[in-house]
C-alpha cells in the first residue's frame, strides 16, 4: 500500500509543478503578445541600472576596494583568448567596450551577461536593449567558469 | 521484490522531472497533433515539400504533414552514390567558365508557376558560390540543366520566378568588378557594380536562357519576389550594404537606418532591349543541358550578354527606402502588398503597389543614386507592424488575409494582418528560424494549411549527435486561429528556403521507367543480343546490360593496363523500382546506379594485371549477390584479344 | 397508298425481325466483343506488387498491368526454371482470331438462312470449341507448370508450378487467381444466345415462312 501510493504522489507532484510551469509560460507569451510596459530605449533601461544585477548564477555582490592584480592579469589572458573576436578594450567594436562598464553595469550584472548570456538578452532589460542597439550581434556563450568570468571582471576594472 | 520496486520509483520519478524540464514543454504534443500528422503505413502524404540542402548543394523531398525524407536530388554537389557528376553522361554537368566545380551552395527552391499557380512541371534552384541556375524535371526528379550566370558572385538572390514562368530574377550578392581586374578592394566605390539578371524559361522545354543583366549600383543584393496578379511585371530586389563597406560588414554594412528596396519594371526592360538599348559585352559563361534522347548532358560555352543600364533606360529601375539591412521581400497573394523584413529593425515595413505606382506616376522622388529615382519612402508605404519581434527575416501568406514572419532573432513565428498590421498570434520556434513556407505561400492562391519553419539552431531538440547536428525543421498547423506546432523532423544539409505544392499536381506525372524503344544513347545495348565489347586504340567499350539477375557480359578478358575502359550499362528492365548498380574493385571515381530503360557510363582505368570483380549494388532480387562478373586485366604487351560472353558457351571474341 | 404501303413494310420487318435472327445478330455482336475484352485473367499478389501483377488473355494477345507484363512475369519466372511466355512462337494467338471471324461469318449464313438446325449448329460447335479451347488453356499451363529447368536457381518442391485453370492458390510467394474475363461473358451470351434463337426458331429445314 505504502509502495503504491509513493509513485501516485510523484507523479501527482509533477503534474502539479509541470502545470504550474505552464500556466507561467502562458503569462510570460501573455505579456509578451501585449508588450506589458517595457524600456524602450537604451537610456530608459538603463536608469535603475544599480539594482539591475541581471540573471543567472551570480547574486548581488560588492567588489572589495582594493583591485587584485594577479586575478586582474589572469583575467585579461582569458579576456584575449575569448573575447577580443567581438570586443575592443576602449572602443565600439560588434559589442560594447567594457572600459569604464562598472560606471554603468553591476558586478553581477556582467558576470551574468558573461556566463549567461542566452537568457540575459531574452529577459534582461539592459540586455535586450543592448541586443538591438548592436543589430542583432548575439553575445557570445563562451563557456567561462564563474572563477574566469569574475578575473574578467577584476581585468575590466584597470581598463 | 520490494528493492526493485523501490528502486524504480525514484528513477519514474527523476524521470518524469527531467522531460518536464525540456525546452518548449508548453508545446507538448497533444493526441491531436500526433493524429495531424500521422500517415498510416502505405498512405501517401498530402503535400511534397522541396527543401533546398544549402552547403549540401542539393534539394530534399519531404512529405507532409508527416516530414518523411522521400527523395534526395543531386543538383550542384557530384554524387558517387549514384555516379551523378562521375558518370561519362552527368559530368558535364559540373562545367563552369571556372572549370569542373564539384560543390555548391544551394538556397532557393522555386517552383514553375502558370497563371500566378504552381504547375508542377520544373523546380529552379540557385547554387551560391559560383553563381549558377539549375532545373530539375519534376517528372523524375532529376537535374536536367545548369546555367552559369555571369559577371556576378554570390548569387543568393535567385531564381525568383514570374507568375507564369517567363522569367527567374537573380542579383548578385556581392558587387565585384565588372568585367574582373585587379584593382585594389578599397577601390570598392568606384570599381564594384551589381547585376540584376533576367533568365528566360521555354515555356514548353523549360530551358533556360540568361536574357539580359541590369546594371545596378555596388550594394549587396539580398533578396527578390516578383509582382502577381495587379503587381505582374514588376520585381523587387532587397539590397543591403549601400553603406558600400568592403570589410567587417557585420559593422560596418550596418550603419545606415536605411537600406535600399529595387524596384524593377521588367515589361519595361523588355521594351529597351526589344529597341536595341542593349550593350553586348563579351564574357564566358556555361549552360550544360541534358539531351533528352541520348540522356547525355551537352555542355555549351556562351560569351555575349546583352547589358540595361538604368540611367539610359528610365522608368526601368525604383529605389524605395526600406529600415534596416532588409533580407526577404514578400509580395502578398494579391500582389498588392511588399513585405520588406528590414533584418536588423524591430519593424516591419509594408508598402503597397499601388501607392508605389502613384509615386512614381507623380514623380514623388527624394533623390537619385546612378541615374535612378529613389521614391519618397512615406509615399510608398502602406503601414508598419510595430515590434512584432527581433529581427524578421521572411514572410508568407495564407490567401485568408494574413502575413506569417519568422523573426530569428527572438526565434518565432508570428501571424499578423495584412490590412491592419496588427500582431494575431505569436508561436516559439526552436530554435532561430530562417526562412519558413506555407505550400502555395508564393503564389496568388496559397493552400494555407500548414507552415514549415526552417530553424537554424538544434541544440537539444534530438538526441545528440556529437558537436555537429542536423537542422530541424518544425511543422505548424495554420488552419485555425492560433498557430499550433505539429511536428520536429530533422533536415538534410541546411534548408534555407523550400516550397510545398498539393502531391495530386505532380503524383499522376510521375515517370516510373524510361522506355527502352526511347532511349538514344549512342552506346545503349538495347537487347542482350546488342552487347559488345570494341576497342579503338587505347580506348575499350563495353556495351553492358543488366536485368535480373545478371549483367552480360559477364566475363571479359583482353582488358591491357593502360586502356581506358568506358563500362556503359543499360538497365533493361521495364518496370518500376528495379534500378541496378555497377561497381567495379579500384574504380577512382564512383559507382553507377542506372534506372531501368538508362543507360549509364563508368570509366575504368585498369593498373595493373589480375582478374577484377565487379557486381550489381543495388539489391535487386533473390539472386542480387550472383549478380556479378569478371574483368580479366593483362600486361600492356600482352596479346591476349578481346573476349566476352555471358556463359562459357557463349563466348565472343574480337 | 401511304397506308398499304407502311402495312406492307410492316409486314416485312415481321418476316424479317424474327426473334431467332435477333438472338443469332446478338451472338454474332457478343462474338465479335472478344476482340475487345480478355478473355482470362491470371493474378498474381505478392507484396511488393502493389496491385498485383495482371496478366490478360485475349484470344490475340496478351496484356496486363503495365505494357512490358511478359517481359515481368518472365524475369520472375526465370527463377524457378519456368520457359519465357513468348506471345510470337504461340500459335493459337494467330488461328484464334481465324476461328472467331469463321465462326462469325457462320452465324451470318445462320441468320440468312435462319433455320432452327443450323443454329444448333453453330450453337454445338461454339461449345465444342469453347470446350477445345479452355483444355489448350490447359495444356499450355500444365506444359508451363510441369517442364521446370532443372538447373533454374530455385528447385520448386516436386518441381511443379502450375497456376489453376479456375480458382485460387498459393504458388510460392504468389497468390495466384485464375478466372474468365469479359470477353469469355460475352463468349458465353453468344452461346445462349444462339441456343435461343434454337429455341425460337419455328422453321424446320427447308419449310418456308408465310
Amino acid at each position: 500500500m505504502r509502495l503504491i501510493s509513493i509513485p501516485i504522489l510523484l507523479v501527482s507532484t509533477f503534474l502539479l509543478s509541470c502545470g504550474g510551469g505552464q500556466s507561467q509560460i502562458d503569462k510570460i507569451k501573455a505579456q509578451q503578445v501585449k508588450k506589458a510596459p517595457e524600456p524602450k530605449s537604451l537610456a530608459e533601461a538603463e536608469k535603475n541600472w544599480e539594482s539591475d544585477h541581471g540573471i543567472g548564477p551570480i547574486k548581488a555582490f560588492t567588489l572589495p576596494t582594493e583591485i587584485d592584480q594577479v586575478l586582474a592579469a589572469s583575467g585579461k589572458e582569458t579576456y584575449e583568448a575569448m573575447c577580443t573576436a567581438c570586443h575592443k578594450a576602449e572602443e565600439k567594436f560588434i559589442g560594447p567596450a567594457p572600459k569604464g562598464i562598472l560606471s554603468r553595469r553591476t558586478p553581477a550584472w556582467i558576470m551574468n551577461m558573461i556566463l549567461n548570456p542566452d537568457e540575459m538578452v531574452k529577459k534582461n532589460p539592459i540586455a535586450k536593449q543592448l541586443l538591438m542597439k548592436f543589430n542583432g550581434s548575439p553575445m557570445a556563450n563562451q563557456n567561462l567558469t564563474e572563477d574566469q568570468a569574475r578575473s574578467v571582471l577584476e581585468y575590466f576594472r584597470t581598463l | 521484490m520490494k528493492l526493485s520496486t523501490r528502486i524504480a520509483v525514484p528513477i519514474l520519478g527523476l524521470c518524469l522531472i527531467s522531460a518536464c524540464q525540456k525546452s518548449g514543454v508548453d508545446q507538448v504534443m497533444t493526441g491531436d497533433a500526433a493524429n495531424a500528422v500521422y500517415v498510416a503505413p502505405g498512405e501517401y502524404d498530402e503535400i511534397y515539400a522541396f527543401m533546398s540542402g544549402g552547403y549540401s548543394g542539393q534539394v530534399t523531398v519531404y512529405g507532409l504533414p508527416s516530414g518523411r525524407l522521400l527523395r534526395e536530388i543531386p543538383v550542384f554537389s557530384k554524387v558517387a552514390e549514384n555516379g551523378y557528376g562521375y558518370s561519362e553522361e552527368t559530368k558535364a554537368m559540373f562545367n563552369t567558365s571556372y572549370g569542373e566545380v564539384p560543390w555548391d551552395d544551394s538556397h532557393h527552391v522555386e517552383l514553375s508557376q502558370t497563371k500566378g499557380e504552381f504547375d508542377g512541371r520544373w523546380l529552379f534552384i540557385n547554387g551560391n558560390n559560383t553563381p549558377r541556375i539549375a532545373r530539375v524535371d519534376l517528372s523524375t526528379f532529376e537535374t536536367v540543366e545548369i546555367l552559369e550566370i555571369p559577371d556576378v558572385a554570390g548569387l543568393h538572390c535567385a531564381p525568383f520566378i514570374t507568375q507564369n514562368s517567363e522569367y527567374l530574377v537573380s542579383a548578385t550578392r556581392f558587387s565585384v568588378p565588372i568585367p574582373q581586374k585587379d584593382v585594389p578592394i578599397d577601390s570598392y566605390k568606384e570599381n564594384f557594380t551589381g547585376l540584376i539578371n533576367y533568365v528566360s524559361i521555354d515555356a514548353e522545354s523549360g530551358e533556360m536562357a540568361l536574357d539580359f543583366q541590369i546594371e545596378m549600383p555596388g550594394f549587396n543584393y539580398d533578396l527578390a519576389r516578383n509582382g502577381k496578379a495587379k503587381s505582374h511585371g514588376w520585381s523587387f530586389v532587397t539590397t543591403y550594404n549601400s553603406e558600400q563597406a568592403h570589410s567587417l560588414l557585420e559593422v560596418n554594412a550596418s550603419q545606415k537606418d536605411k537600406d535600399l528596396l529595387a524596384i524593377i519594371n521588367w515589361k519595361k526592360a523588355e521594351e529597351y532591349i526589344a529597341q536595341g538599348k542593349f550593350k553586348e559585352r563579351t564574357t564566358s559563361y556555361f549552360h550544360n543541358v541534358t539531351n533528352e534522347a541520348t540522356s547525355i548532358v551537352e555542355s555549351r560555352k556562351e560569351t555575349k550578354t546583352r547589358i540595361l543600364t538604368p540611367s539610359e533606360c528610365p522608368g526601368m529601375v525604383y529605389f524605395i527606402p526600406v529600415p534596416k539591412s532588409p533580407h526577404g521581400c514578400d509580395v502578398s497573394p494579391s500582389g498588392e502588398y511588399i513585405v520588406g523584413n528590414g533584418k536588423l529593425s524591430a519593424d516591419q515595413t509594408v508598402f503597397s503597389f499601388d501607392k508605389l505606382m502613384e509615386a512614381i506616376a507623380n514623380e514623388n522622388f527624394d533623390d537619385e543614386i546612378d541615374g535612378i529615382p529613389v521614391i519618397n519612402f512615406e509615399a510608398g508605404l502602406d503601414g508598419i507592424v510595430e515590434q512584432p519581434g527581433l529581427g524578421p527575416l521572411h514572410t508568407e501568406f495564407d490567401g485568408k488575409g494574413n502575413a506569417y514572419t519568422t523573426y530569428f532573432i527572438s526565434s518565432e513565428v508570428v501571424k499578423w494582418d495584412l490590412k491592419s498590421k496588427q500582431v494575431l498570434d505569436r508561436q516559439p520556434t526552436f530554435y532561430s528560424p530562417g526562412h519558413l513556407v506555407i505550400p502555395g505561400g508564393e503564389t496568388t492562391k496559397p493552400y494555407g494549411k500548414y507552415l514549415v519553419a526552417m530553424n537554424k539552431i538544434t541544440k537539444d531538440r534530438y538526441l545528440p549527435t556529437g558537436p555537429e547536428l542536423a537542422h530541424s525543421a518544425q511543422l505548424f498547423d495554420i488552419s485555425g486561429d492560433k498557430m499550433k506546432l505539429l511536428l520536429d523532423f530533422p533536415t538534410k544539409g541546411e534548408p534555407h528556403y523550400a516550397q510545398a505544392i498539393e502531391a495530386s499536381k505532380i503524383v499522376s506525372k510521375v515517370k516510373k521507367f524510361y522506355p527502352i524503344e526511347e532511349n538514344g544513347h549512342p552506346y545503349s545495348a538495347k537487347n542482350e543480343k546488342e552487347t559488345r565489347v570494341e576497342r579503338k586504340g587505347k580506348e575499350v567499350h563495353v556495351y553492358m546490360t543488366a536485368i535480373r539477375s545478371h549483367l552480360a557480359p559477364d566475363n571479359i578478358e583482353g582488358f591491357k593496363v593502360g586502356d581506358e575502359v568506358y563500362f556503359h550499362l543499360t538497365n533493361l528492365e521495364q518496370d518500376w523500382d528495379v534500378p541496378h548498380g555497377f561497381a567495379i574493385q579500384g574504380a577512382n571515381n564512383a559507382e553507377l546506379l542506372v534506372m531501368p530503360g538508362q543507360t549509364r557510363t563508368l570509366k575504368w582505368k585498369p593498373q595493373k594485371p589480375g582478374v577484377f570483380a565487379f557486381y550489381c549494388t543495388d539489391f535487386c532480387s533473390a539472386l542480387h549477390q550472383e549478380m556479378s562478373g569478371y574483368a580479366r586485366v593483362s600486361a600492356a604487351n600482352s596479346d591476349i584479344k578481346l573476349k566476352w560472353g555471358l556463359n562459357d558457351d557463349e563466348l565472343r571474341s574480337e | 397508298m401511304m397506308m398499304s404501303l407502311e402495312a406492307n413494310s410492316h409486314n416485312l420487318d415481321k418476316r424479317i425481325m424474327t426473334k431467332s435472327r435477333i438472338f443469332m445478330v446478338l451472338a454474332c455482336i457478343s462474338l465479335a466483343m472478344v476482340f475487345l475484352f480478355p478473355l482470362w485473367q491470371i493474378t498474381l499478389d505478392a507484396p511488393q506488387f502493389p496491385g498485383g501483377l495482371h496478366l490478360n488473355i485475349w484470344v490475340n494477345k496478351f496484356s496486363g498491368s503495365g505494357k512490358h507484363i511478359i517481359q515481368n512475369i518472365n524475369i520472375l519466372n526465370h527463377y524457378i526454371g519456368m520457359q519465357a511466355i513468348e506471345p510470337d512462337s504461340i500459335n493459337e494467338l494467330k488461328y484464334f482470331p481465324i476461328i472467331i471471324y469463321t465462326m462469325i461469318g457462320f452465324g451470318i449464313i445462320a441468320l440468312l438462312a435462319d433455320k432452327k438446325y443450323v443454329y444448333l449448329g453453330w450453337f454445338a460447335t461454339m461449345v465444342a470449341l469453347g470446350v477445345l479451347g479452355i483444355y489448350d488453356f490447359y495444356l499450355w499451363l500444365y506444359d508451363y507448370g510441369h517442364n521446370l529447368d532443372p538447373k533454374a536457381p530455385i528447385t520448386v518442391p516436386g518441381m511443379v508450378y502450375m497456376p489453376p485453370l479456375f480458382g485460387e492458390k498459393w504458388l510460392l510467394n504468389f497468390y495466384a487467381k485464375s478466372y474468365p474475363h469479359i470477353g469469355s461473358l460475352f463468349l458465353g451470351i453468344a452461346i445462349a444466345a444462339s441456343f435461343m434463337s434454337f429455341l425460337k426458331c419455328k422453321k424446320h429445314s427447308s419449310e418456308i415462312d408465310e
